[in-house]
């Protein structure tokens, strides 16, 4: 009955839309916005026929420094950090919002370590908690082989972010403690296991997330290049690291178009345009429970829609024949996108339940300590509800979808004279309508009528 | 945070450890003594994440103050009382699912605090299966109704048939005899059409049109044409992302024109600024308010203690952020709750979970609240037989950027025939 006055604060497990934003961004002339990305996009697509005005994308080493702390330490102290966490959660106060393992995995990891690797490069390379002991581990029992995993590619990072995907965004309580802590230790487990097997150099093709924040990581305009001890640091356009990569193979592609597919998936499930589809009414949206079924089949449908417009576009543009050679290099372009989607997508949570991680770090253990100095009721969403507070929000996301798709396509450009025929009018004319709707979707994505 | 215990329950070993501590023969008086000291534990459903978050943030505010105070003053019994939050997702699936485990796993005396219709509704057949009290803050008229079962009371807040049919005689008599309703079309907008249309035609009013908005719906100018020029008053409860606009398309349907008087229930606007933008129209119109968001020129001591301990400041707000807009109207539910179960627990003699039943007995044996400390929204009278409390509300008028309380109803006002009787069921 009443109940469902709300719909003002909408947090999707980990994620959070939050209604009372989307009330005043209702109120805002987003539509105009919208036009104006899908406009930009188009202009940039055709001016940048003109390879001339292409940027270089060059890469400049600005400095070089030793690593402050070996990797093998960084990773066991990682190590022991993550097992401590995995305690927290099972041991350590049930809300979601106050224990340190679900903040950390949902927003300090999973949205604020996306955002620094997009800015500062790879910086998962240097606390992911699998390779020193996994290194130790072979040591120890004398295993110098591998077991063969890596023949198959990036294939076990792509069922690996299918399953964490799943588990974020359609599972009953991802962001439950004793929940998470059992699938994370689960997880963390299986993967040192594999490690072993097969060699800790694996976990760069076959864990989803070594796998992820190195792709995210492609996009940053500074980034660290280890030298034997020492660390070279580069600065450079974003994108510039995205030219330097060798094509994507297959399992790589489809990675990074399910990246892509299930942060879009994420923010369309919310919708009220999606609930409608399913029947549910959005002003009494009766819980993940109600969709779990419908959008656990839903997701991976999603996913291959969304990998058959991108190949279909890069197959529609390209003389017969030239495919096979095109797809692996061109769905490097999408690289951006999938980064900017997430960054723009998981803003709100970031500003909202970060405040939650710092507080969490203000008192770890529920115990009325204030060890950085913070107030009793310090987390506050005033901002989401005021006009200046949303149009700052909208604007970010805004250039944030812009941004990503304008550096899409011209890295699509700059890749397409690597192929024969492809940088030609024809060639991207299907692109740039794909990259057109995408803006505009996204940007749709961010400001329709949306529960959590 | 008090009452916020690092680990959930008391492990096997702390007991064992108190009994060795004590010696074979002295061991079991001692224990007994251990035992009634021990924190009573109440077992919160929160609304942590899903689409009751915004609620749920303040729930978990309002309670965890009361239940300082609640401490302060001695906890209950001479015990201390400890409350163990459960995120339930605003989940009916999750929340039965919290219920059992707050009562099966984590040793709670009782659950409560749950907001949600449908996540009662999907909880309290479980609460009856385990047996334990479980004490709701919905406001939903299915305690009442008859819906559920002898385990399940809501002592803390008023009901919506209660609420809507209270305003009519103010209706009626201060802003107009024919009312147009608008609501969104699902059963939340459907009680208020039926409680409020049968409430004004007892007052001798009428509602003569009824316009129902789909709930995806998110543009509303082309629905106010069904609105008869001879309304008095519009009666509008829309809720959800489109309220801003549904007020500034109402806004620009009447333009700086007569327009009728507006009556709205602020569940609309619940931690929602008055003065956010496209709400300018609402300036003069009346809102039904459980609790009222401003603090009131004539505002009990009570009141100012609780505003005080929640941390809301004179018009609403958090403390610690003006634009941070709490869910006053209703989330004093939780603190008049816990109050209610001191006091059920301490008639009862309550000593522990074998004692759940006296509790329910205990409640079910009150007849009202007198205002106070414990009770600062105002006096209740509670009904044992339909498990609802019945209490004053409070309508106020947009003026000057504020809320105004312009009149509030009587007791008498909210009340209707029993529709069921709890207490001839068995436990």
């Amino acid at each position: 009955m009443r109940g469902l006055a709300v719909l003002l604060a909408l947090l999707p497990g980990p994620a959070l839309a939050h209604a009372s934003e989307r009330m005043v961004i209702l109120t805002l002339p987003t539509g105009w916005y919208m036009v104006g990305a899908g406009v930009a996009v188009l202009l940039t697509a055709l001016v940048g026929l003109d390879a001339r005005l292409l940027p270089r994308f060059a890469a400049h080493q600005i400095f070089e420094r030793p690593r402050l702390v070996p990797r093998a330490l960084a990773g066991w102290l990682s190590a022991a950090a993550f097992l401590g966490l995995v305690a927290v959660g099972l041991f350590g106060t049930r809300d979601p919002l106050e224990n340190l393992l679900p903040l950390t995995v949902w927003t300090l990891l999973w949205v604020g370590l996306t955002l620094a690797c997009v800015l500062f490069g790879n910086l998962w390379r240097d606390i992911e908690p699998w390779s020193a002991p996994a290194r130790a581990l072979r040591r120890l029992f004398g295993i110098n082989r591998g077991i063969g995993l890596s023949r198959l590619g990036h294939w076990p990072a792509v069922a690996g972010y299918l399953g964490f995907a799943w588990f974020e965004i359609v599972s009953l309580a991802p962001a439950d403690p004793a929940v998470l802590a059992r699938v994370a230790a689960g997880y963390y487990f299986v993967i040192v296991a594999l490690a072993v097997a097969e060699g800790e150099d694996w976990l760069d093709r076959g864990e989803f997330l070594t796998v992820y924040f190195g792709f995210v990581a492609k996009i940053a305009p500074l980034w660290a290049e280890p030298a034997g001890d020492r660390l070279r640091i580069f600065a450079g356009l974003p994108g510039a690291q995205v030219l330097r990569l060798a094509p994507l193979s297959l399992s790589a592609g489809a990675f990074v178009t399910l990246v892509l597919a299930s942060v879009s998936f994420d923010g369309l499930t919310e919708t009220f345009w999606w609930l409608a589809r399913l029947g549910i009414n959005p002003l009494e949206f009766p819980g993940r429970s109600a969709v779990l079924g419908v959008n656990s089949l839903a997701l991976p449908l999603f996913w291959l829609l969304s990998a058959a417009l991108i190949l279909g576009a890069i197959r529609a543009g390209l003389p017969a024949g030239r495919f096979r050679d095109a797809a692996g290099p061109m769905m490097l372009a999408f690289l951006p996108i999938a980064a900017g989607y997430h960054v723009a997508h998981y803003l709100i949570a970031l500003l909202t339940n970060g405040q939650y991680a710092v507080a969490a770090l203000n008192d770890p253990f529920g115990r009325g300590w204030q060890l950085l100095g913070l107030s009793e009721h310090w987390v506050s969403f005033g901002f989401l509800a005021t006009r200046a507070g949303v149009r700052m929000i909208w604007i970010a996301q805004f250039a944030t979808i812009l941004g990503a798709h304008l550096l899409a396509v011209l890295i699509g450009m700059k890749l397409s004279e690597r192929i024969a025929g492809g940088h030609s009018l024809r060639a991207h004319l299907p692109m740039t309508a794909l990259m057109v709707g995408y803006t505009v979707f996204g940007l749709w994505l961010l400001s329709t009528p949306a529960v959590g | 945070m008090t009452g916020r215990p690092f680990t959930t329950t008391p492990t096997r070993r702390t007991i064992l450890k108190g009994m060795a501590g004590a010696g074979a023969l002295a061991a079991v008086p001692r224990f007994v003594q251990a035992q009634s000291s021990e924190p009573i534990r109440i077992g919160f459903q929160l609304h942590r994440t899903g689409i009751g978050a915004s609620y749920g943030r303040w729930y978990e505010r309002t309670a965890s103050a009361a239940l300082k105070v609640l401490n302060e003053a001695g906890g209950i019994n001479g015990r201390p009382v400890e409350i163990l939050f459960e995120d339930d997702g605003t989940d009916p699936k999750r929340g039965a699912e919290v219920v059992e485990k707050l009562t099966t796993q984590s040793n709670c005396d009782l659950v409560m605090g749950t907001l949600f219709s449908h996540v009662v509704i999907g909880s309290a057949p479980r609460a009856g299966e385990l047996k334990v009290p479980y004490l709701v803050c919905s406001e939903g008229h299915h305690v009442a109704s008859g819906m559920l079962n002898r385990w399940t009371l809501q002592p803390g807040i008023t009901d919506v048939k209660s609420q809507v049919q209270g305003m009519a005689p103010f209706v009626s008599s201060n802003l107009g005899k024919k009312v147009t309703m608008i609501f969104p079309d699902f059963a939340f907008g459907h009680d208020h059409r039926d409680f409020f249309t049968a409430a004004m035609a007892a007052q001798g009013g009428e509602v003569i049109q009824q316009i129902a908005i789909p709930p995806t719906e998110t543009s509303f100018t082309r629905y106010f044409p069904q609105i008869p020029s001879d309304t008095e008053v519009i009666y509008h409860v829309m809720v959800g992302p489109a309220v801003l606009t549904f007020v500034k398309e109402l806004g620009e349907f009447y333009g700086s024109g007569a327009r009728p008087q507006l009556f709205g229930f602020i569940d609309s606007l619940e931690a929602v600024d008055i003065n956010s933008p496209g709400l300018e129209f609402l300036d003069g119109s009346h809102f039904w308010e459980g609790h009222p968001r401003y603090k009131q020129a004539d505002a009990s001591e009570h009141e100012t203690f609780y505003r005080d301990a929640v941390g809301v400041d004179d018009n609403g707000a958090s403390v610690s952020d003006p634009a941070d807009i709490a869910t006053y109207a209703h989330m004093f539910s939780t603190w008049e709750t816990l109050f209610v179960i001191k006091h059920a627990m301490e008639a009862a003699g309550y000593t522990g979970p074998a004692d759940r039943q006296k509790i329910v007995e205990a409640i079910e044996a009150m007849t009202g609240f007198e205002e106070g400390q414990a009770h600062p929204q105002g006096p209740k009278v509670f009904n044992g037989k339909t498990h609802q409390a019945f209490g004053l509300q409070s309508i106020t008028k947009v003026e000057g950027g504020k809320l105004v309380r312009v009149h509030q109803t009587s007791m008498e006002d909210g009340f209707y025939p029993d529709e069921v009787d709890y207490t001839t069921m068995s436990f």
